[in-house]
């Protein structure tokens, strides 16, 4: 089984300078963002969600530049990453699916979703990455698309009426 | 309703309070004391316990106590069936993931959580069958460890950082039962007066790690005191063990310190237990220092005193940590000669705590220098060292390492005199006790003259430095002299 | 329903008529439809005297809690001292409900349209709509109407701007969502101060749901007795509601009816009833948080604020979740309560350690360990998670437990006494 090669930051021997995410246009789209609202902190939320979309996961250094750049604390911006789920603070694998558990749709399937995903995917547990990286697989709670059970996100795409026999084309289409 | 006061019943007690008290601190009026947790004087207010649940005639449900604001006519009733029901399951519910850690637990015996669940709790746990929340026990910083899994997550802490302290280095982190206090990897607890967050914890999360296994709560006997640390003057108590000082704690003054003392105040008492104290008077004869008894070790300083003649210069080298009535003393003993004083004061950098008015640790790390300065002692200590050299008399009161040189007489009060000390030049050494081992009263920087009471017995022979020089005032007839 | 079916004949269709219509994402096909009239007409009227059109419309708040709307309109001071800001509460997180995310995927401009007219009867000067991070769709095509609207200065001096959740259902309570907008976590706040005295960054602030706005242009447009007549039962009820039904039907989707329509024609007539050969066992009419009707309730109830609640539940956001004769009921409360329990906040000590001892219980019933002591436990604990918190969500995990236990008790019995397989849960 070989280590997934995503360039982790987990890995000891790979010390970098610290490479800055608002630097040049994401530093622009910042300022933006920075307009809409009366406080600097206000912008936290959309500033981390562009750490996010530059880095694919939200790292302790990350907090701390954000921090930084928008006059906070690194605690403080830990506090409010850990309190929202959809903030990765690890790398996840390239496809990150997420399956609605909740009642509405655990009535019309949904744990096979998850358990075919998990198999096909060789995610094997969720919330594991699969050993190619390219898959990570969550349960999360209800997506707001109830009447089209079972809704699932991979990535930004939110795809709905997914039953477990529908997962194999999934798979196949994203990997 | 009067002008600006309010009228309410309280567990059947009318009381009176100005509009926009709350029912939690109307209630102290009335001798209620309304079980909380998150809730404390010193912090913004933050209703998350819910601990402090009471009923309020005519509302519909259950409030919190720490968060009603007094009406008028308001009846509050905190021991009905419905709210004592209500807080008992959330001592449960507290309890539920807490481990029963009380006979490893710094905290016990001054535990709140222990208090109100004696008082108002369930008798045994529902939770039986299922495990506990773990997390490991984190180290936050210089003095502070964090136990998780004791927490019962008042926020407390968080909010004294964020909003007295104003350094948010502490956070909420995860959600729900999951949730803890985290700190950023890159941060530590290190604000000077972060050391507040341990007293703040209700139960044993926050722990010094100073105090930590030291000591338990029910040996320690508290005595008022005044912090030494500095010249704010907070108010402190000092806790002892069998005659040693083992633990500094803030006292209420809300015109001083409010609920707080800052870190170095904190860890400033190791020093009131030294062993290697003057435990005697000693009298030089034959060219050295030999213990005596306090009869002739008086007698030989008014001998030294009545000797010199008349107008000669007399110098008063003292700490501006000694008593008021210390310093008053000195001087007045000093009074038929050509007399100065002077006293020099370490100096550190000034720590305020950006969230209380008008405190901090300050620079003058001694605690009377207003004072002495009172008193009309000087800080010009180089000139009083100059003065000295040719001075009749030289009186040095707990100042330790004072290296002067004089052709005169060195009488020398003090606590330590080490064995290269510059004053083993003394005629006399008097053994004083230090501010635990005393009564007496410092003056803070803002004229505030406050009183600190005695911890523990000095050792030995050692007098309250007051007592030496009222005896010796006495002896010299000086005592009817009017005031310094 | 309009997507991905056809209206049914016994719908009133007035949010929905657009739904499936591609077009009608668009700031043109929007105005072609006759849209952004009522926004031109409301400001051409003092925002006191549109704040009594929706008064007197009857119209009350459809995120679930069902405040009259107007009514928290004049909650804003009347005289400006300060900065007002609108709150347009995107986060629809309500277990069965998805009628909001087809309103900002089908009507974007509807929901804009209404926004405006808000904006303008509290005299705001900002608002911020915040959609959930998991609406990656709606997402985008507000996105684009948002910028078409502004393209064609629909807002005049107003800044709407979209900001995004990034995963917290409380974050769908009012005051959290100030706090989620704010940069904090979503914590709920204590009440008083209310949003309009001191809300958002501490300034007056009114919060509405999506369907609430969308309303609003209708309710100007056709006038509010126009509005008001839209209800076949109490007058305290107005209009229609987008009901999301979902679970064991045959055509599950968002129907859109007049107030006090029974529910039971909502779910035999227009959803076509459960699978073919089982049977209705209950049914959660206003998203997880209210109480489960077993059978008999859900086939008398009528839908508006006060008929649900005479059957024993509340309207709440109308995500009518239904359950079949298939259904372990054991397991989906506990997979409700779960679901409180991964969303909490963990201020309030009831909630944040109830909401996970109640799952915890659940779950060692249905592996068997289970004793009849639990039953009682669990309504205890239901009875001390409510009405003692800052907000709802601990009340809201107490009452699938306590309608379940009350109208399923032999499921649950039956897993305590052994006569049932334990399964395994995750």
């Amino acid at each position: 089984m070989t280590a997934p090669r995503t360039g982790s930051p987990h890995a000891l021997d790979q010390v970098e300078e610290y490479r800055p995410v608002f630097a040049g246009k994401v530093l622009d789209e910042l300022q933006t963002l920075l307009q809409r609202y009366p406080t600097k902190q206000a912008a936290l939320l959309p500033a981390l969600w562009l750490v996010q979309r530059e880095r694919g996961w939200i790292s302790d250094r990350n907090m701390a530049e954000v921090a930084e750049v928008l006059g906070i604390t690194p605690a403080y911006v830990k506090g409010v990453v850990t309190f929202y789920t959809m903030y990765h603070q690890h790398p996840v694998g390239k496809n990150f699916v997420q399956v609605c558990t909740t009642s509405p749709c655990n009535i019309c399937g949904a744990e096979g979703v998850v358990k075919a995903f998990l198999e096909q995917t060789g995610a094997g547990d969720p919330g594991a990455t699969s050993p190619d990286g390219k898959w990570t697989i969550v349960e999360v709670e209800c997506l707001g698309a109830c009447g089209f059970a079972t809704p699932v996100l991979v990535n930004d795409d939110f795809i709905e009426n997914v039953t477990p026999d529908k997962v194999a084309d999934l798979v196949k289409k994203y990997r | 309703m009067a002008d600006g006061v309010i009228n309410l019943i309280i567990d059947g007690v009318p009381v009176s309070v100005p509009p926009g008290t709350l029912v939690i601190e109307a209630a102290k009026q009335a001798g209620v004391l309304v079980p909380h947790y998150c809730y404390h004087p010193g912090l913004p207010v933050a209703g998350v316990c819910r601990m402090c649940l009471v009923e309020v005639e005519k509302a519909p449900k259950l409030q919190i106590a720490c968060a009603t604001p007094v009406a008028e006519g308001m009846v509050v009733q905190t021991q009905t069936t419905q709210a004592k029901d209500a807080r008992q399951s959330v001592l449960e519910l507290l309890l539920i993931n807490h481990p029963l850690d009380c006979p490893i637990c710094d905290q016990a015996g001054e535990c709140e959580l222990q208090d109100f669940v004696f008082q108002e709790g369930r008798p045994g746990t529902r939770y039986a069958e299922y495990a506990k929340r773990f997390n490991p026990v984190e180290d936050f910083g210089p003095d502070v460890l964090y136990v998780p899994n004791r927490c019962i997550l008042c926020t407390r802490c968080v909010r004294f950082m964020e909003d007295v302290a104003q350094e948010p280095v502490l956070n909420v982190s995860e959600r729900g039962d999951r949730a803890f206090i985290g700190i950023h990897p890159e941060a530590r607890l290190d604000h000077p007066w972060a050391g507040n967050v341990v007293d703040l914890c209700p139960v044993g999360s926050l722990l010094s790690k100073d105090f930590l296994h030291k000591a338990r709560a029910w040996e320690l006997d508290k005595t008022a005191s005044i912090c030494t640390g500095c010249s704010q003057g907070c108010n402190i108590t000092l806790d002892t063990r069998d005659d040693v000082v083992v633990r500094v704690r803030p006292r209420p003054n809300l015109e001083v310190n409010r609920y707080f003392i800052c870190d170095h105040g904190r860890m400033h008492y190791r020093w009131m237990n030294r062993g290697d104290r003057i435990e005697a008077p000693l009298v030089r004869q034959d060219g050295e220092l030999k213990a005596t008894d306090w009869d002739e070790a008086l007698a030989r300083v008014v001998g030294i005193l009545r000797g010199a003649a008349e107008g000669r210069k007399a110098v008063a080298l003292v700490s501006a940590g000694a008593s008021t009535e210390a310093l008053a003393l000195a001087k007045r003993l000093l009074a038929g000669f050509d007399w100065s004083g002077a006293f020099q004061v370490v100096m550190g950098d000034e720590a305020p705590l950006a969230g209380v008015p008008n405190l901090a640790l300050r620079a003058e790390r001694a605690p009377n220098a207003k004072g002495a300065e009172q008193l009309g002692y000087t800080r010009d200590y180089a000139a009083a060292l100059t003065a000295a050299t040719s001075a009749a008399v030289v009186l040095v009161l707990d100042d330790p390492d004072c290296a002067v040189q004089t052709n005169g007489a060195l009488i020398y009060l003090g606590t330590v005199l080490g064995p290269d000390a510059p004053c083993r030049t003394a005629e006399v050494v008097l053994p004083i006790a230090n501010v635990a081992e005393e009564e007496g009263t410092f003056v803070n920087r803002d004229g505030r003259e406050q009183r600190y009471f005695q911890a523990k017995p000095a050792p030995g022979m050692a007098q309250p430095a007051a007592w030496v020089l009222g005896e010796l005032v006495a002896a010299m007839g000086l005592a009817e002299v009017g005031g310094p | 329903m309009g997507f991905p079916h056809k209206p049914h004949p016994k719908e009133t269709v007035v949010l929905s008529q657009h739904f499936g219509d591609a077009d009608a994402r668009t700031y043109k096909g929007w105005v072609k439809r006759g849209g952004y009239d009522a926004l031109a007409q409301a400001l051409k009227t003092e925002p006191a005297a549109v704040t009594e059109v929706v008064k007197e419309s009857g119209l009350r708040g459809r995120g679930g809690a069902g405040f009259p709307t107007g009514l928290k309109w004049s909650f804003m001071p009347k005289e400006k001292k300060q900065p007002h800001y609108l709150c347009v509460n995107a986060d629809e997180s309500e277990p069965g409900t998805f009628k909001d995310r087809e309103i900002m995927r089908w009507t974007p401009h509807a929901l804009l349209e209404g926004t405006a007219i808000a904006a303008h009867a509290i005299q705001a000067e900002v608002a911020y709509i915040y959609i959930r991070g998991e609406f990656t769709e709606p997402w985008t095509i507000m996105e684009k109407a948002l910028a078409d609207a502004n393209a064609a200065g629909v807002f005049g001096t107003i800044k709407v701007y979209l900001h995004r959740g990034a995963g917290a259902y409380i974050c769908g309570e009012e005051t959290a969502m100030m706090n989620s907008i704010e940069g904090k976590r979503g914590n709920p706040r204590i009440k008083p101060p209310f949003p309009a005295a001191a809300g958002l960054f501490g300034l007056p602030t009114t919060i509405n749901n999506v369907e609430t706005l969308a309303a609003v242009p209708h309710i100007l447009k056709r006038g509010a007795a126009w509005y008001k007549g839209l209800s076949l039962s109490n007058p305290k009820s107005t209009g229609t509601k987008l009901f999301s039904v979902c679970g064991h039907v045959q055509r599950p989707g968002n129907y859109e009816v007049t107030m006090g329509f029974p529910l039971q024609d909502l779910l035999y007539d227009m959803c076509g009833g459960v699978p073919t050969g089982r049977t209705l066992k209950a049914c959660i009419p206003g998203g997880s948080s209210v109480p489960i009707l077993n059978r008999e309730e859900t086939e008398a109830c009528l839908l508006d604020y006060e008929g649900v609640v005479a059957s024993g539940s509340m309207l709440g956001s109308g995500g009518v979740i239904v359950f079949d004769d298939s259904t372990d009921m054991v397991y989906q409360i506990m997979r409700l309560a779960r679901f409180y329990a991964h969303e909490s906040c963990a201020q309030c000590t009831q909630c944040r350690e109830g909401t996970a001892w109640t799952t915890k219980i659940l779950e060692r019933i249905l592996t068997g360990q289970g004793k009849t002591a639990d039953l009682d436990l669990l309504l205890d604990l239901a009875e001390n998670m409510t009405g003692k918190t800052i907000c709802v969500l601990s009340d809201s995990c107490a009452a699938p437990v306590v309608s379940g236990i009350k109208k399923f008790k032999n499921e649950f019995e039956d897993y305590i006494a052994g006569k049932r397989t334990p399964v395994m849960v995750a």
